[in-house]
């Protein structure tokens, strides 16, 4: 269908080769919302995963109190339906009665609110600001599961021989979990590119004027409102592919001896 | 064991509840095609559930079927008609009559005038009424069906008819006006000075609900600023149009304009949140918006500030004494080109114009374009429908039909940019200048 001109509903199709490829390359908007979409993919995944496997590792090594009400309130967001989420961040990201700009106000940090949605900058991180928000918990709990996983008597033995809390993670911890780490990160590339569609359907449509236009909504958009289906169906493709490459790489690049105990 | 027979049942029941549904399902997918059972013409009508609620169409069905008892009518009225009726379309089972306005997110409507999709009705209109002696084109308001809107490829034929229409205008509280002994202004000069005496009371001159909302408010400011025939130009995409002086002045007003808007506007401006905006206006924290009769439905259980009361007006004069345009927007009625009983979805859309169904219609607040019709109204829609009779200007129709140009919307270039130009991120110059970039690509494409 991508090879095709084609409105999606009569039998009025041209093949047009690949000329919807070749629109592609040159359609700003396409190249926008492209780099949105590689921009979340990166940056939430980054901060998910550090977040994620720092809350796993002291809810799991550390004795503290409340343990299991944190994991019950990280893993919350998880169970939200997504536009349950953006109601709730449209509310925490409001200009004049947000919960965000009125913390800021609080501490007397005045200069630092900012139209949260508002401003084409800052629009696409707040976005982020969500995906990270409702992806912790599910993340969190399957690299509790891993580190659950690896005896007590490593860490002991560390211990004896002098190793700090920090040293134990970065040397037992991290290398033992490092093959379930590898495995959700082709999980972070799916869940983002769908997520941030429904999240930017939801909140924002794509607003302010496209700053948040991510690659899935754009082929949405191109698909149905401009009634170009064969181009949407090429963006598709297009998404196919990058995803598909992107899982590849990374999975070519973090690829270690798996460490057995 | 209790909790196992509890189990066993429950599933049962489920799977059974299940094959219910499944046979529900195929039954009613039988019907839809509309082959006639018992002599009777089964004709299906498919209609946008909107602000004017449900419960007109099925009186409306019912009233037809008292007419005309050779056809049973199939009602489908939904909030999502497309994403009800776009999957049976896509299998070949079409509606034969719908009810389905441009201008919606998912361009159905749009997508089958590119495709060449819909049925001349221009015979409809020399038709009599159903059960009526009068033709419909001598019962409908004049100047309602020579628009893009009704005949989208310009050719002088009808592919949809006007149904419920609404004027647009700046709505604003009557009431604030009066308190602080401010004019509605008739100019834009006087709109100006408006707006730096409100600043001084920490009132914003203007907000908007989204950037979409531009579209009534660009099409009239482009009336204003050249009359009929320098629209219809732009409307089909004449070049060079978008960069004359009229256009130049258009995007100057809406450059300045800009400069009024609320502060917290477009952080706003979506459409999950542009209720906040509206409530600019009911808590007197701005004074002007671009909008549509529906807002008062919208909005009306929302808090208000103490003694509001709604004020439409057309935009000011480009010039003192120049046209005043209010922009209106009718929604359209249409038969499929597929469908399969095209002569009795034909008879049903004059009917539709008949006394009976335009009273059900009115009852709920939909309004046809029939002539005397502003006499029955009452309330609110009184002001509102009586803004013509106040030496405010019709515009209507929209942009002409092109082909789908890949990754060009008009709609898109021409008012979302407003957010950027409010935020700053764009300057009014490059705004220009990508309309009229994309006015060359969509010409070419004309139908």
């Amino acid at each position: 269908m991508s090879l095709y001109k084609w409105g999606g509903f009569s039998n009025h199709k041209v093949f047009v080769g690949i000329n919807n490829f070749k629109i592609l390359w040159t359609d700003m908007n396409f190249i926008r919302s492209l780099q949105n979409s590689v921009l979340l993919i990166v940056a939430v995944t980054i901060i998910t995963m550090t977040l994620a496997v720092l809350f796993a590792s002291i809810l799991t090594r550390e004795k503290m109190k409340g343990n299991s009400f944190f994991r019950v309130i990280f893993y919350i967001p998880n169970i939200l339906s997504i536009v349950v989420i953006a109601g709730i961040f449209s509310a925490v990201y409001d200009p004049t009665t947000g919960l965000l700009n009125n913390m800021l106000a609080l501490f007397n940090l005045d200069h630092l609110q900012k139209m949260w949605l508002g401003d084409q900058k800052i629009a696409i991180y707040s976005i982020g600001g969500a995906l990270v928000w409702q992806a912790i918990g599910y993340y969190m709990v399957m690299y509790m599961a891993g580190i659950a996983s690896i005896p007590e008597s490593f860490y002991e033995a560390s211990a004896l021989e002098g190793a700090g809390r920090i040293r134990q993670f970065f040397d037992i911890t991290l290398p033992l979990i490092w093959n379930n780490i590898r495995t959700t990160l082709t999980f972070f590339i799916i869940s983002t590119i769908n997520l941030s569609f429904l999240l930017v359907q939801a909140m924002t449509g794509g607003g302010p004027d496209g700053a948040t236009e991510v690659f899935l909504s754009y082929m949405y958009k191109q698909a149905y409102t401009n009634s170009s289906y064969g181009y949407g169906m090429a963006i598709g493709v297009v998404i196919f592919l990058f995803s598909f490459a992107l899982s590849a790489i990374i999975s070519r690049v973090t690829k270690r001896d798996i460490l057995e105990y | 064991m209790r909790k196992k027979a509890l189990l066993t049942g429950l599933t049962v029941l489920l799977s059974l509840s299940l094959i219910a549904c499944q046979s529900g399902e195929s039954k009613k997918t039988d019907s839809k095609g509309g082959k006639a059972t018992d002599e009777k013409q089964t004709l299906h009508v498919a209609a946008l559930e909107s602000a004017y609620g449900k419960d007109m169409w099925t009186k409306v069905a019912e009233a037809y079927q008292e007419a005309n008892p050779k056809v049973k009518v199939e009602l489908t009225v939904d909030k999502n008609l497309e994403e009800v009726i776009s999957p049976n379309m896509k299998a070949g089972n079409y509606p034969d009559v719908v009810l389905l306005a441009t201008g919606r997110k998912l361009a159905l409507t749009e997508t089958l005038i590119k495709d060449k999709a819909l049925e001349d009705i221009t015979d409809v209109f020399d038709k009599n009424v159903y059960g009526e002696n009068v033709k419909v084109k001598d019962k409908l308001v004049p100047g309602f069906t020579d628009t893009l809107a009704t005949n989208p490829y310009n050719d002088g034929k009808t592919y949809m008819a006007p149904m419920f229409y609404s004027p647009t205008g700046l709505f604003y509280n009557a009431a604030l006006f009066k308190e602080k002994g401010w004019e509605v202004p008739k100019t834009w000069d006087e709109m100006w000075a408006l707006g730096d005496q409100a600043k001084k009371e920490g009132i914003s001159l203007f907000t908007y609900p989204t950037a979409g909302y531009f579209d009534a408010f660009f099409y009239s400011l482009l009336l204003e600023a050249g009359g009929p025939d320098f629209y219809n130009k732009a409307m089909r995409y004449e070049d060079g149009i978008w960069e004359s002086p009229e256009a130049t002045k258009v995007f100057n007003i809406v450059g300045k304009l800009a400069k009024y808007t609320a502060p917290t506007t477009v952080a706003n401006a979506n459409d999950k949140d542009f209720t906040k905006n509206q409530q600019l206006i009911l808590d007197n924290k701005a004074l002007f918006m671009p909008n549509g009769t529906w807002v008062v439905g919208e909005m009306k259980d929302a808090p208000r500030a103490k003694g509001f009361e709604w004020g439409m007006t057309a935009l000011p004069a480009i010039d003192n004494g120049g046209d005043r345009y209010a922009f209106t927007f009718f929604e359209q009625m249409w038969i499929p080109s597929q469908a399969k009983n095209k002569d009795a979805a034909k008879d049903f859309l004059t009917f539709v114009y008949s006394d009976k169904a335009a009273e059900i219609f009115a009852e709920s607040g939909a309004i046809q374009p029939i002539e005397g019709i502003s006499s029955k109204l009452s309330g609110d829609n009184k002001l509102f429908y009586s803004i013509y009779d106040n030496g405010a200007k019709a515009g209507m129709g929209g942009f002409a039909a092109t082909e789908a140009v890949e990754g060009v919307n008009m709609g898109d270039t021409l008012f979302r940019t407003v957010d950027s130009i409010v935020s700053g991120d764009k300057t009014v110059k490059q705004w220009q200048a990508a309309v009229e970039k994309a006015s060359d690509q969509l010409r070419k494409a004309l139908k």
